[in-house]
């Protein structure tokens, strides 16, 4: 009907714009605030709520509880609501959209799925309208009609989409949920008598679900590297603290810590009712040797990785990097940055580490000292342009122009060509790809390493690049 | 009689320096080897277990190339040397630009496979981190370049730098000049001041093209001790730099440079 229709039957008829967007982010929330009963929920269309309680239902003292609990919660929050239990998802939807019970609460006993099914329209198939008119078309009303009829004669006639829906609802065909976001391998809940706000108390909860998290998994001997702190709010909404450790970890001061430095950044709002810490990654990790009350552990049990998770968890994990050297002559590639913490750093290992080199000896970090030349101690990435000026074409610029000022030089060093190496896939011989460089030094005398790019001569004039500064 | 007091003097020197200045050198020393420097500084060497700010001048103000070299040969020492509690551990590089260079770190005598660099947006987290790193087992230095250093933060990472004996460089990079004009004229609480800047080369042997690497070397503050001035020839033939023979020990005269010839 349309809304003129409408508001001619009923003058006084209220109105509001529609806004599915704003309705569809509304069920998300739901649906993750139903994450306090188990982690596999999903909105389910445009007006529901899956949720896979098999496993939890036992820690609400039951099904029923469990569905009286649901619904006087979303009562107290004015959502009007039905909840359905079913054995299957289709059997689940179907009651609780088409089931005449008189309450709001439905649950279907276990193994009793067609009789409880019978009675219905077939609407509640979750079928689409054209084949819902087709099946009335031809008498079948209720799903009990549907039973009878062989299955291949309903899916050339229909489609096998009525025989999929049927069996699923049955329990014949398996039907999986699939939840919202990632399924943790590990779950610890704490729920509140009353909201909490204050900042110590979320602390203190925080404490105790790390230490009933910790305990799970030192029985596992695993450790956790992926953590999701989530906090329930009374208004439906849910804040998340998410953390990863450079090694797993199951320190639960360790853990407790990095949740302390980021709690600042939940707003309680008008109170946490529910927490649930979540571990996403765990991996094996050994027991480790403590040291003694008194005495330090050693260096390398604990190392540093505990700064590298608390510096990443703040800074994120990509600010962190070591530096590790490759064969090759381009300047930027000899030396790389790789993200810290793997593999594990010479001071992490265990064992006699070796120390660092002595004066004099070459063979140690071989891989460093092997450019001959002398190499800057800061490099630019890009090379910053500069304007030079030169006398003869193999001549360093006796004038140059950098960042806005002028350097003349007094002594020079060079050149030093490096090509482009041609044996690397995406390495090309071009011109522009070699280039000369010089290190300069200026009246201050501090000296800085440019380079040439292209040669004189050429459809382009070469152009002169400050690559980096030497001390 | 004689003996006991020949025992005793020592000893209430030593405790009389120990009040004087508490603290400044419970976690040791690391020499310079270079007598002239060392004999300045208060128990013979770098305070290990304290906080020290590194300069540059004119252009190295942004770039903060010989500041980082400056750096980098005194951590190199410290981190070799055994006597130090966390000897084998890593060093935590704070910096904004990614334009430290690993050779060149090697070059200098530090070994770049010891460097953890942390890269942050602001000057506030390079502090943060630093003083995480300070509290840090495992770590030997923690090195940061900032901008803006508020002295109750230099203030912070002394304590934490004294409580743990790990040892803290600031090195103060600038991109504009009124920044660096105020910030210069700051105090802060850093154990030694330093400033280091680029002298012309002095030709190798007469040959042509750059020579060996001099820096003139200016302790501006240290507590507990006098500020001094000296020239540092830095040979790096063999790659290796150290701190060799100074050339002369005189208050900050400027040299006039001669005049130096293309080199052809």
């Amino acid at each position: 009907m349309p809304l003129a229709d409408a508001l001619s039957f009923v003058p006084g008829l209220a109105t509001a714009l529609a806004e599915p967007a704003e309705d569809a982010a509304a069920l998300q929330r739901l649906a993750e605030w139903c994450g306090r009963y188990s982690p596999w929920t999903a909105p389910d269309e445009a007006d529901g709520v899956r949720v896979e309680i098999t496993g939890s239902a036992h820690l609400w003292g039951g099904e029923r509880a469990l569905a009286a609990d649901l619904t006087a919660r979303l009562v107290r929050r004015g959502v009007a609501s039905r909840v359905a239990i079913a054995d299957t998802i289709g059997a689940a939807w179907a009651t609780a959209r088409f089931a005449h019970a008189g309450d709001n609460i439905v649950i279907l006993p276990s193994g009793e799925l067609s009789a409880a099914l019978a009675p219905l329209p077939v609407e509640a198939l979750r079928l689409d309208p054209i084949t819902v008119q087709g099946l009335r078309r031809v008498g079948l009303k209720q799903v009990g009609d549907l039973y009878a009829m062989p299955r291949d004669t309903l899916a050339r006639r229909f489609g096998e989409t009525v025989a999929r829906r049927l069996d699923q609802a049955l329990d014949y065909m398996p039907e999986p949920l699939s939840p919202l976001g990632e399924a943790p391998s590990r779950r610890v809940r704490l729920s509140f008598a009353e909201p909490i706000t204050e900042p110590a108390d979320l602390m203190r909860a925080t404490e105790r679900l790390t230490a009933d998290l910790v305990q799970r998994l030192a029985r596992e001997g695993t450790g956790a590297r992926r953590l999701d702190l989530a906090f329930l709010r009374v208004d439906g909404r849910a804040e998340r603290i998410r953390l990863g450790t450079a090694r797993p970890s199951r320190d639960p001061r360790h853990l407790a810590a990095l949740f302390k430095e980021r709690l600042d950044t939940i707003d309680p709002c008008l109170g946490v009712e529910d927490m649930i810490l979540a571990a996403f990654a765990v991996e094996p990790l050994p027991p480790e040797q403590i040291g003694l009350p008194g005495h330090a552990a050693s260096v390398e049990t604990r190392g540093i990785a505990p700064l590298l998770d608390r510096l990443g968890n703040k800074l994120g994990l990509d600010a962190l990097s070591r530096l590790e050297a490759r064969e090759s002559h381009i300047p930027e590639r000899a030396s790389v940055r790789v993200p810290a913490g793997l593999p594990s750093p010479p001071s992490l290992r265990s064992g006699p580490s070796p120390t660092l080199r002595e004066r004099g000896d070459p063979a140690r970090s071989a891989g460093w000292m092997r450019a001959k030349p002398p190499r800057p101690i800061r490099l630019f990435d890009p090379p910053e342009p500069v304007e030079a000026f030169w006398l003869l074409p193999d001549d360093p610029p006796f004038r140059f122009t950098w960042r806005r000022r002028r350097h003349r030089m007094t002594r020079a060093d060079g050149p030093e060509r490096i090509a482009d190496e041609w044996w690397q896939p995406g390495g090309s011989g071009a011109a522009d790809a070699i280039r000369d460089y010089y290190r300069v030094e200026d009246e201050e005398g501090r000296r800085f390493w440019l380079f040439r790019s292209g040669f004189h001569g050429g459809d382009r004039a070469p152009r002169w690049f400050v690559h980096g500064v030497f001390s | 009689m004689i003996d006991g007091a020949r025992t005793l003097l020592p000893e209430l020197r030593e405790r009389v320096r120990r009040i004087e200045r508490p603290a400044a050198t419970a976690h040791g020393v690391s020499p310079f080897g270079v007598a002239a420097i060392d004999q300045t500084l208060p128990g013979g060497g770098l305070a290990r277990g304290a906080l020290h700010e590194i300069m540059g001048m004119g252009g190295d103000e942004e770039d903060g190339a010989l500041a980082a070299a400056f750096a980098a040969t005194i951590i190199g020492r410290l981190a070799a040397s055994p006597t130090s509690p966390s000897h084998e551990g890593m060093v935590l590089w704070c910096l904004l630009r990614l334009d430290l260079y690993g050779p060149g770190l090697a070059a200098h005598g530090l070994d770049p496979e010891r460097v953890v660099l942390v890269r942050t947006s602001r000057d506030a987290e390079i502090l943060w981190a630093m003083e995480e790193g300070l509290r840090s087992p495992g770590i030997v230095a923690a090195v940061g370049e900032v901008g803006t250093l508020p002295a109750v933060a230099s203030r912070r990472l002394q304590l934490a730098a004294e409580r743990s004996g790990v040892t803290a460089f600031l090195l103060r990079r600038w991109r504009e000049g009124g920044q660096a004009v105020r910030e210069r004229a700051l105090p802060n609480a850093a154990m030694t001041r330093w400033r280091v800047a680029a002298l012309p080369s002095q030709p190798f042997r007469g040959e042509p093209g750059v020579g060996r690497l001099r820096w003139r070397i200016d302790l501006l503050r240290c507590r507990g001790g006098e500020p001094g001035c000296w020239e540092m020839e830095v040979p790096d033939a063999t790659g290796h730099v150290s701190l060799a023979a100074a050339l002369a020990d005189r208050p900050a005269a400027p040299v006039a440079p001669e005049k130096l010839r293309r080199t052809g």
